[in-house]
């Protein structure tokens, strides 16, 4: 009960209003910081002066602590919820991409060359022996061709641009874990085991924040201040230890099949996977096998294409007999059957048989021989390149050698042509003996040369006569007809799956995206509503503070004239 | 719009912002959809934008491209069609002329010199009709049939050989209907209507390389190879025979699969299963393979009992080994001979492997005839495709037209289809004497005899043992007559009671030589058919035959009846044609209207979309504007 005391109390009071006013006005700086957490000044009464027995004075007030308004639960779903919608988000951006290189519903997309490469077929039925038709079907096959190509280009650039911009994320995510860790630090140290470095924590919960965008992470903090990161349930950031992010391609087999590169993201310290789901780093690693899988579908129509196309076109003749076929796909060796991997023909021929005709130019009259492609595995006689290549030279009039792994047919005199019938083992198509496609898959599928050259060659025929369509009456059937090579679908519903398939994923990408924002900002309004500054509220703050603080400087001059009037009276 | 659950709490400058952010981005892509929507006049631009929805309009847009092919099919076969439509108009009457010609020169007010006048009409007739045979549209010659190439009625000097095709080509008319587009040149001319039927099943037999494709399979409809489960009585096994494609591979999937007391090895005409176990074979779920390989026994027959499968049917192919016909009797190669308007030609088939060199070795010769394979192939058909020439096939010394059953006059012939069916006219009583060479005769009445047999037994029977033997030529086509009586006269035939028997039977053709009278093939194959009539009819002007322009006439009237119910066939599927078109078009409108529900726009919904969504944007930027701009800083002094 002094007024040395009363002073104290003024001062006090000075101090904590400044203390308050300062975090006003940093509350107020940083209303437009999305990162910042509003904080508030919270005083209390300093212990009160026993006077005498009962008796307790107040002595003023003191600063108790600046808090961060937060609810660290709620950043947690916030943050889960920030994940959920980048992954969404990107998901959808690249399935659109997707979506895009198939341009399906227009007038011009694959489904459409399909129909019209099959149609021309058709068309070539009412007219077999049309030189015109017979380019168009050339032209319309080119065209599908490169459409497949083309498909398959977009698809492994799209996976290439993926791959890029995975890569500069899982650096962006090493930097971001970095920090982290370097706060981490920087918080024990600063704060010693007590009280909160306001500043320094927005900062390491912004890059948080940054890194659940990236990545689904889940934290865990520490008494000592410390933030652990967890990927999953692995552990990303441990005290001020980065375990760091990086990229890493998957060619654990050595090749892929495909010739596209995947990539996923693993602990920079020991290479061991991180399973991250969510954020955009999860959802490309996610995006990538979904290419991964279109690419791979493109492959297989393409290759069910030509080889189901092929095996019939093998069986048909054209206008013309051959004089001399060279086949496209060479065998690595001669000397395995024919569906041993070894020999490694990527289209498989089965147990069969197929007949050679070798046809009089002058007469028209044709000797046919039956050649059997035993391929049953039994008795350790199955067809080799060499006994095919023996079994048609012991034909009268052809002439067979192997150039190169690949099977050469000539007619031994140019008074006769060679042509093919009735072949139920796949074994021309599968050596690419009148074919109409070459290649191996959609990358390099296109239409043979041959006929290219010589459209006379193009097979409608199936029994010889050249006005006969039975070849093509067949081809143009092919598009709706269940094959083997697809599981029993056919070209058509293959595609058609394909595509759909797609669009149910970006659809339900986009969906999931619009739900996973809403979710985030619902979150995002009750963290603002926490956390956020209202510039209102600090402007009645700090009305309120300047008040108080007029008062205690009110109190200290009326302290000092109190004091003065006690001097004057010494 | 994202709904944003408005907090109770605290309203933050942030939180007003991040609102004003949020709703107007919201409504800006929803506009933007909108207009997307409006400006494509599409409501589907992408799949995803609605992919069951769009599952069905690729669907439907699939369907709307196969039907163009349809329609493009159907136009082509339409205008090729008509145009055989409006051919055999004029066709038919160009036939209508010729009977018009030839009942004009029936009677006995026309004088030979307007019958030689009319015969130079009927000749340039016969021009036209080949002009018409050989007619192309569109570059395609339209009685070609899949031999369209090239004219199907060669000119060879005066006889037109018909060498197109009777395959007529088909193409699809919608998802099910694959239906021919040609009418058969052969059927229309009636050009390749006489033929020498195989009587013989050739019937191959087994052989290791036989098809499963080529087997008629044990209850005729073909091999279809899939799994069959087969026991010893013990155990059994399921043996996939889908991969087999010759018999042999049947017979070696099956020892393969390691069944004990289970053999399979080839019998001459199906599978035999032996061994010491009770030999059970059954199909798997709706397989038919054990019964199409004649093996189906579902209980067994009991331990060590050899199963011996059905006949197979195997069936002759260009492929099959001379060897292997007739079950493995093989055929002889002495070859054939056959006359076709010319000398005839000797035929041998030495050193033929195959069926298809039995095929070449015939329809390369200089005959102009046509061997093929029967449709059912059991057996060879040999085809006169020359109209206006007869054609005989006889032995060469051997026997290769009888095994092959293609030996156009044998006794078994029956004789009312001698002499191109006028058959063999008798008169009451005895028909004909034979003077023996000793100068003895005996008479034979051919009344109530069948066959060309039953003629050979009766002169035998009526010869009593008097030294003359009647049988039937071995080499050529004829009755023959062997004088043993060693006399010194001439061995001769002589019609009795004027009948005309002997000369059909060809026993008048050529006198005796030596001890043998050696009768004419009177069963030589005529080509009917347009050209041969009209020539008929030529030549009957020309010569002044009145009997002969009235055969002539009837058989054209044949032809003629036969063009105009083809030309009726041909008009009924133009017009079905038509209506398929029709029908396609109506259903194209009906998947189109369809399409457009599914796919476009509805634009008053859009429009009214695009409003409402402008007006929200308005009010969004208003309200954005005022409350973002109120602050209780402006009211503070």
């Amino acid at each position: 009960m002094s007024l040395i005391g009363a002073l104290n109390i003024g001062k006090s009071a000075l101090a904590i209003s400044q203390a308050q006013i300062q975090t006003t006005s940093n509350n107020i700086a940083n209303a437009g910081n999305a990162d910042y957490n509003r904080q508030v000044a919270s005083s209390g009464t300093t212990p009160d002066q026993q006077l005498r027995a009962g008796i307790f004075i107040g002595t003023g007030v003191d600063l108790t602590g600046i808090q961060r308004q937060i609810d660290v639960a709620l950043e947690g779903r916030l943050r889960a919820s920030i994940s959920d919608s980048a992954a969404a988000d990107t998901t959808q951006q690249w399935l659109s991409r997707v979506e895009a290189v198939f341009n399906e519903l227009g007038d011009q997309d694959l489904s459409t060359q399909f129909s019209t490469f099959f149609n021309s077929w058709s068309d070539l039925a009412n007219k077999p022996q049309d030189i015109g038709l017979r380019q168009v079907v050339l032209q319309n096959g080119d065209s599908i061709a490169r459409s497949f190509q083309s498909v398959r280009g977009q698809l492994s650039s799209i996976q290439g641009d993926v791959g890029d911009q995975l890569k500069g994320l899982a650096a962006r995510a090493d930097g971001l874990a970095q920090q982290i860790a370097n706060e981490n630090t920087q918080i024990v140290t600063a704060e010693g085991g007590s009280g909160s470095d306001n500043g320094l924590r927005d900062q390491r919960d912004a890059n948080i924040k940054q890194l659940s965008q990236l990545m689904d992470v889940r934290t865990i903090r520490q008494p000592s201040g410390v933030v652990n990161v967890y990927v999953g349930s692995e552990p990303l950031v441990i005290n001020g230890d980065s375990r760091g992010v990086a990229l890493k391609q998957d060619t654990s087999n050595g090749v892929t099949t495909n010739g596209l590169v995947t990539t996923s993201v693993v602990f920079k310290s020991n290479n061991g996977s991180i399973n991250a789901t969510g954020g955009q780093i999860g959802a490309l690693v996610a995006a990538q096998q979904q290419i991964n899988g279109a690419v791979d579908h493109v492959d297989t129509l393409a290759k069910s294409l030509m080889f189901e196309l092929n095996k019939i076109h093998a069986s048909g003749q054209g206008l013309d007999g051959f004089t001399s076929i060279s086949a496209a796909n060479p065998v690595n060796d001669a000397t395995v059957s024919l569906n041993d991997p070894k020999a490694g023909l990527k289209f498989l021929p089965n147990n069969g048989s197929f007949v050679v005709h070798v046809k009089q130019k002058g007469s028209g009259l044709e000797t046919s021989t039956l050649v059997q492609v035993d391929l049953d595995g039994r008795g350790g006689n199955d067809t080799t390149l060499n006994s095919l290549t023996a079994s048609l030279s012991a034909i009268t009039g052809v002439q067979a050698s192997v150039t190169g792994g690949r099977l050469s047919i000539t007619a031994a005199s140019p008074d006769v042509q060679i042509s093919f019938s009735q072949d139920s083992s796949g074994t021309l198509a599968a050596l690419g003996v009148n074919n109409f496609f070459t290649g191996r898959d959609a990358r390099d599928i296109a239409v043979s040369q041959v006929l290219m050259k010589q459209p006379t060659l193009l097979a409608a025929a199936k029994n010889g006569a050249p006005g006969d369509n039975q070849t093509a009456l067949a081809i143009a059937g092919l598009e709706s007809k269940a094959v083997a090579s697809l599981q029993g679908v056919s070209l058509k519903d293959s595609y058609q799956s394909l595509v759909n398939g797609i669009a149910t994923n970006t659809a339900a990408a986009k969906t999931s995206d619009e739900g996973a924002k809403t979710v985030k900002d619902t979150l995002d309004a009750h963290r603002q509503a926490l956390s956020g500054v209202s510039l209102d509220e600090e402007a009645i703050s700090l009305m309120k503070q300047q008040r108080a603080f007029q008062g205690a400087a009110k109190l200290i001059v009326a302290v000092d004239e109190m004091m003065k009037t006690l001097m004057a009276m010494i | 719009m994202a709904i944003l659950p408005v907090p109770l709490a605290r309203v933050s400058n942030q939180l007003q912002s991040n609102l004003a952010l949020s709703s107007l981005a919201t409504t800006q892509r929803q506009l933007l959809e909108v207009q997307n929507e409006i400006s494509t006049g599409k409501r589907v631009n992408t799949p995803s934008d609605d992919p069951g929805t769009a599952a069905i309009i690729q669907q439907l847009q699939k369907t709307l491209e196969q039907r163009q092919s349809f329609a493009t099919n159907l136009q082509s076969a339409n205008s090729q069609l008509s145009e055989v439509d409006s051919t055999t108009g004029d066709l038919s009457a160009l036939l209508q002329q010729a009977q018009d010609i030839a009942s004009q020169n029936v009677g006995s007010d026309v004088t030979p010199d307007q019958r030689t006048a009319a015969a130079a009409v009927v000749k340039t007739l016969y021009d036209q009709v080949l002009s018409i045979g050989n007619k192309q549209f569109n570059g395609v010659y339209l009685f070609g049939g899949d031999r369209s190439t090239e004219p199907p009625f060669k000119d060879n000097n005066g006889t037109i050989q018909f060498v197109g095709s009777s395959n007529v080509l088909s193409n699809n008319f919608d998802e099910h209907a694959v239906l021919p587009f040609q009418v058969a040149g052969d059927q229309l001319f009636g050009a390749l209507t006489m033929q020498v039927t195989g009587a013989t099943n050739l019937a191959p037999a087994l052989t290791a390389v036989t098809r499963l494709v080529e087997l008629g399979g044990a209850s005729g409809d073909g091999v279809r190879p899939g799994a069959i489960r087969m026991g010893n009585g013990a155990t059994t096994v399921d043996v996939d025979l889908s991969t087999a494609d010759s018999v042999q591979d049947v017979v070696n999937t099956i020892n393969a699969a390691g069944l004990a007391g289970v053999t399979a090895s080839l019998g001459s005409d199906g599978i035999q299963l032996s061994g010491g176990g009770n030999i059970s074979v059954n199909e798997i779920g709706s397989g038919t393979t054990a019964g199409d390989l004649g093996i189906l026994i579902p209980t067994g027959g009991g331990a060590g009992v050899t199963v011996t499968g059905q006949n197979l049917g195997a069936k002759v192919t260009p492929l099959t080994k001379l060897a292997d016909l007739r079950g493995g009797a093989g055929l002889d190669l002495s070859g054939l001979t056959i006359t076709n308007g010319g000398a005839a030609v000797n035929i041998s088939l030495a050193g033929a492997q195959s069926v298809q060199d039995v095929l070449n070795a015939v329809n390369g010769s200089k005959a102009g005839v046509l061997a093929r394979i029967n449709a059912g192939g059991t057996g060879i058909d040999i085809v006169n495709p020359t109209q206006g020439t007869a054609m005989t096939i006889s032995e060469n010394g051997g026997a290769t037209a009888a095994e092959l059953g293609v030996r156009s006059f044998t006794p078994n012939t029956k004789l009312s289809d001698l002499n191109g069916g006028k058959g063999v006219r008798t008169a009451t009583g005895p028909d004909l004497q034979v003077t023996r060479k000793n100068g003895t005769t005996f008479s034979v009445d051919l009344d109530g005899l069948q066959t060309v047999q039953d003629v050979i037994n009766a002169i035998n029977a009526a010869d009593g043992g008097g030294g003359v033997a009647a049988a039937f030529t071995t080499s050529g086509n004829g009755i023959s007559l062997t004088d043993g009586t060693g006399g010194a006269g001439t061995l001769a035939v002589s019609p009795m009671n004027a009948s005309l028997g002997p000369a059909d039977l060809g026993l008048l053709a050529a006198p005796a030589v030596g001890n043998t009278l050696t009768g004419g093939d009177v069963n030589p194959v005529n080509s009917n058919g347009i050209f041969a009539s009209l020539g008929k009819l030529q030549a009957a002007l020309q010569a002044n035959n009145q009997t002969a322009i009235t055969e002539a006439a009837q058989s054209l009237k044949v032809d003629h009846d036969r063009v105009v119910v083809m030309r009726g066939q041909t008009g009924a599927r133009v017009k079905e044609l038509e209506s398929r078109q029709t029908r396609l078009d109506d259903e194209n409108v009906a998947t189109k209207s369809l399409l457009s529900n599914l796919q476009d726009t509805d634009f008053t919904t859009a429009v009214t979309r695009f409003q409402t969504l402008q007006n929200a944007l308005q009010a969004n930027y208003q309200m954005t504007a005022k409350v973002l701009h109120m602050s209780l800083l402006d009211f503070l002094g």
